[in-house]
């Protein structure tokens, strides 16, 4: 994975998540506009270029740091007004600090969790922020 | 009725304040006018952009008014503040004063407002010692223009933001 500058690498969790890896594994390598979450914390999305379906697997709304995940993100997060036929968009994004947490419009969101950021997490801690300030660039991610 | 105007990279938005609601808040964010700064977008409360209050103008103001208002509406804008001891993480994106303390403005400029992790907090929103939220102004009207510029925060990082006293 890289978000501007930063580097970093994550596992797949093939055993937990086989069918969403699989599929996840089919659509890369991705290379899409970063964004910063408004509403969950320290999040980082990006939208993905089809709508699915996911199977429901390997899911938590407990979401922590270094987790590499995919769900649908409540269309108002992402766009300034509702678009008129679309509610919900699917990203895949992932928690760069703690107190953050994902959420849809009335509560907590359960998310596919599809891999894990076992390198680089400390240089995507430090990207995201300094995005935040400067403005976001890309985010891509391939399979090594 | 006393009103505000919120200047982003130059489009002008009025505020009136709620002096009949928060008076003594009122009075003290009328004093340190004019303020202005770089305007970062909230990652928890939604469509919000924050000027953060440093230096001579930081202001720790008590609890006034109703004491849960809790929803927030497009235009509204809440004083913010809370104790040094409970940021959330490190704060990498703000200022190193910012990071011992929290004192802002709030502007809340579109749907959704204030919805996201920061409508159920019960670690920062249970005491009122730790954090103080009084919804002091209400824009009069949201341009489309001022909208826009909050939103672009989002994306392409901070922007100057000025806030003074409207003179007619």
């Amino acid at each position: 994975m890289a978000l501007g500058a930063a580097e970093a690498f994550a596992d797949l969790d093939e055993v937990a998540a086989p069918r969403t890896t699989a599929w996840l594994q089919g659509l890369l390598p991705i290379r899409n506009q970063a964004i910063h979450s408004m509403e969950n914390g320290r999040e980082v999305y990006t939208l993905l270029d089809t709508q699915g379906p996911i199977p429901e697997e390997n899911q938590t709304i407990y979401q922590c740091v270094g987790d590499l995940f995919v769900y649908h993100k409540p269309a108002i997060f992402v766009e300034p007004v509702w678009p008129r036929h679309v509610r919900t968009f699917l990203v895949i994004g992932f928690i760069y600090e703690r107190d953050s947490a994902i959420r849809g419009m009335s509560g907590p969101l359960a998310t596919n969790i599809v891999g894990r950021i076992t390198h680089g997490m400390d240089a995507l801690a430090h990207e995201a922020p300094r995005m935040r300030k400067e403005g976001f660039g890309e985010i891509t991610i391939s399979v090594l | 009725m006393r009103k505000l105007v919120f200047e982003l990279e130059g489009i002008q938005a009025i505020a009136e304040l709620h002096d009949d609601t928060v008076p003594d808040t009122c009075d003290a964010v009328w004093e340190i006018l004019p303020v202005e700064g770089m305007s970062i977008h909230a990652n928890w409360a939604s469509r919000e952009i924050m000027l953060h209050l440093q230096g001579d103008k930081i202001l720790r103001l008590p609890p006034e008014g109703p004491s849960s208002h809790g929803i927030v509406a497009p235009g509204d804008i809440v004083y913010f503040w809370r104790a040094p001891q409970m940021s959330r993480g490190k704060q990498l994106a703000y200022s190193s004063e910012f990071e011992r303390e929290l004192s802002e403005f709030a502007i809340f400029y579109g749907e959704p407002s204030g919805l996201g992790l920061a409508a159920s907090d019960p670690a920062r929103g249970a005491d009122p010692t730790l954090q103080v939220t009084p919804l002091f102004a209400t824009l009069t009207d949201l341009p489309a223009d001022f909208m826009n510029k909050c939103e672009e925060i989002r994306h392409k990082g901070l922007k100057r933001l000025v806030v003074k006293r409207y003179e007619e």
